[in-house]
């Protein structure tokens, strides 16, 4: 319920109250005032009626005073007088309309009064004057007198009392539900939305209660809340920022490092096209070529342009750094695409790529460039670690039955894996938990930033997986890349 | 390109796994008046020398699959009879250099190489060898 209606329906409830109240203990007041006013005046009626009648009782018998107060009757038209015996025989037009029992007190020659109701329903004031007569007999005089007139002025009273209430509770509920909107509803709505808009992270719109009451300050206490909220998030917008472009410089600078480990591999792949092209050429600029001679040799520079293109496309794709852009991509596409990168090196080194492919697409959403990046890095680890030559296998394959470790969340869903596994010369337990903690190396000063595998680590866990490892020195090393698998994503 | 033409035809052992890069060199070095046999990996060289043939110099890339360029050079130090090696290398540096030498290469040329240069060295090696050759054959 709102809060204007509930404070409306508690005041009103109140005034109701109180005013009810009121006029039913006015009403009261007024009722036996009225009533004291009734009785008093048939008690001197009465008591009027009383010395005449016991008068003419004793001068002139019975049934003249009796007849005088049947004849009184005509004079008090709204008070009805009759002569009442009280012990003795007693005919029933002389009977009281009370039980004798109630009128006790007139044998004390007490006057009583009191109220009765007739079988018809209507109340009466009666009035009893005791009377002694001369043969010692009690009667009494009853005056009865008809309430309906006390009655009609009740239910008057009643009825105005009524009136005003309702008019004051509708007047009531109109004033209040015009000013409980203008003071309390609108203002309200506002606060509501303004605090709604914080709550989903807009700061941008400001409000103003105007006033100085308690809306008002809770107006402005929203408000310096809504700038220090604003302030607070501008700020971790800003370290977060920071850090992402720390961070990404980070991957960037490894990068440029891993680039540099196969610059020697790449040159050497460029190196021969190179020469085939200088070659050529020169050989068209000889003399004594052959039309058909000259056409081949230019067909072979153009085909070893391209050659050449394709491996600086690769190379490009890899050290140009723009923003993290994730994909759907087939994971043996992306092992493939290593191929020209990683061949030449591996051969320098004696080394024999092998890879192998799932025979079925494995879909991942990944940032290629990153992913590249993560296996170059464990390859080329791998390659180091192989002074003596040897294979290094790249496998992507599904896996069915994989227990991802506790801090991996979707543990339910589907795995793919990649792994890069070498025949070199292994890595002991105790190098093995700190692999990949950054600025962990084992290689010499100036081979290696140590922090290659924490950016692989780092790379891997915000994809949504995680890198295993298994080694026995000696025989070589297994680096196990999980990621989840985005089955319904449409392939790049 | 000048041709350098010689009255007869020195036989040069060619080893180079890229086709085309070996396809070219055949191509120069007949037109220089050489006769080439070529092969695409260390094992076969070793092979065609070890088949006796005589070879006034064998023309070797470092690196090539089965058998690089040097293992072949070094099997070859204890032959007498080993022809002149000119080893072509890619990585140019100089501890490959320094090895090919020390394994008893004529000499070395980096790759990307100018054709000219090459066939000048060719043809400076053999023309040595020819004149070593006689001054052996002159003194025996």
């Amino acid at each position: 319920m709102r809060l204007t209606v509930k404070i409306t329906f508690a005041v009103l409830l109140g005034v109701a109250l109180v005013f009810s109240a009121y006029s039913y203990f006015s009403i009261q007041r007024e009722r036996d005032q009225l009533k004291k006013n009734l009785s008093r005046e048939a008690r001197h009626v009465g008591e009027n009626l009383r010395f005449i009648v016991s008068e003419l009782w004793q001068q002139r018998g019975e049934a003249v005073a009796i007849a005088f107060l049947k004849k009184a009757n005509q004079d008090y038209k709204s008070t009805l007088v009759r002569w009442v015996w009280l012990d003795g025989e007693i005919l029933s037009q002389h009977q009281p309309r009370v039980p004798v029992e109630q009128l006790e007190d007139l044998y004390n020659e007490e006057t009583v009064a009191l109220l009765a109701g007739s079988p018809d329903g209507q109340d009466f004031l009666l009035t009893y004057l005791p009377l002694y007569t001369k043969d010692g007999r009690i009667g009494a005089i009853e005056l009865s007198e008809s309430m309906d007139e006390m009655h009609d002025y009740v239910q008057e009273s009643l009825r105005r009392s009524a009136i005003v209430v309702g008019v004051s509770v509708a007047s009531g509920v109109l004033l209040m539900g015009v000013l409980g909107s203008i003071w309390i509803g609108r203002p309200m709505r506002k606060l509501r939305a303004q605090a709604e808009r914080i709550g989903s992270g807009d700061f941008t719109t400001s409000i103003n209660v105007p006033g100085s009451g308690e809306i008002a300050e809770l107006s402005g206490t929203i408000e310096r809340m809504r700038g220090q909220l604003a302030e607070a998030r501008a700020a971790e917008q800003i370290a977060n920022n920071e850090r992402i472009e720390a961070l990404e410089k980070l991957r960037h600078t490894e990068r440029l490092a891993t680039l540099g480990q196969l610059s020697a591999g790449i040159a050497h792949e460029l190196g021969t096209p190179l020469n085939v092209i200088a070659g050529r050429a020169k050989l068209i600029h000889s003399a004594g070529m052959k039309p058909d001679d000259i056409s081949r040799s230019a067909t072979i520079i153009g085909e070893q342009a391209d050659r050449m293109t394709g491996i600086m496309r690769q190379l490009l794709s890899f050290a140009r750094r723009g923003k993290s852009q994730k994909q759907s991509v087939d994971l043996s596409v992306v092992l493939q695409t290593l191929k020209p990168l990683l061949e030449p090196t591996a051969r320098e080194q004696g080394i024999d790529l092998v890879i192998s492919e799932a025979e079925q697409p494995l879909p991942v959403y990944v940032d290629p460039a990153q992913l590249q990046q993560v296996l170059l890095n464990l390859t080329l680890n791998g390659i180091q670690a192989m002074p003596d030559g040897g294979n290094i296998t790249l496998i992507s394959c599904y896996t069915s039955a994989v227990e991802p470790p506790e801090n991996i969340e979707n543990g339910d869903m589907n795995w793919v894996c990649l792994q890069v596994c070498d025949q070199g010369t292994g890595i002991e337990p105790e190098t093995l938990r700190q692999i990949f903690d950054p600025f962990f190396t084992t290689k010499d000063i100036g081979q290696g930033t140590g922090l290659g595998l924490s950016i692989a680590h780092g790379i891997i866990e915000e994809h949504g997986g995680w890198i295993d490892v298994s080694s026995t020195p000696g025989e070589g090393s297994c680096f196990s890349v999980y990621l989840p698998e985005n089955p319904s994503g449409e392939l790049v | 390109m000048e041709a350098v033409c010689l009255d007869i035809h020195p036989q040069i052992l060619l080893a180079e796994d890229d086709l085309e890069l070996r396809e070219l060199l055949i191509v120069v070095l007949s037109r220089a008046g050489y006769q080439v046999t070529s092969c695409d990996n260390g094992l076969q060289l070793l092979e065609q020398l070890k088949q006796g043939d005589k070879y006034d110099l064998v023309i070797t890339d470092v690196r090539m699959p089965a058998l690089s360029g040097l293992e072949v050079l070094e099997s070859q130090i204890d032959n007498p009879c080993c022809p002149p090696f000119i080893c072509m290398t890619a990585f140019g540096d100089t501890m490959t250099h320094a090895t090919a030498r020390r394994f008893g290469a004529t000499a070395t040329i980096d790759k990307p190489f100018d054709l000219d240069e090459m066939i000048e060295l060719v043809h400076s090696t053999c023309l040595r060898t020819e004149a070593e050759s006689l001054c052996v054959g002159g003194r025996s």
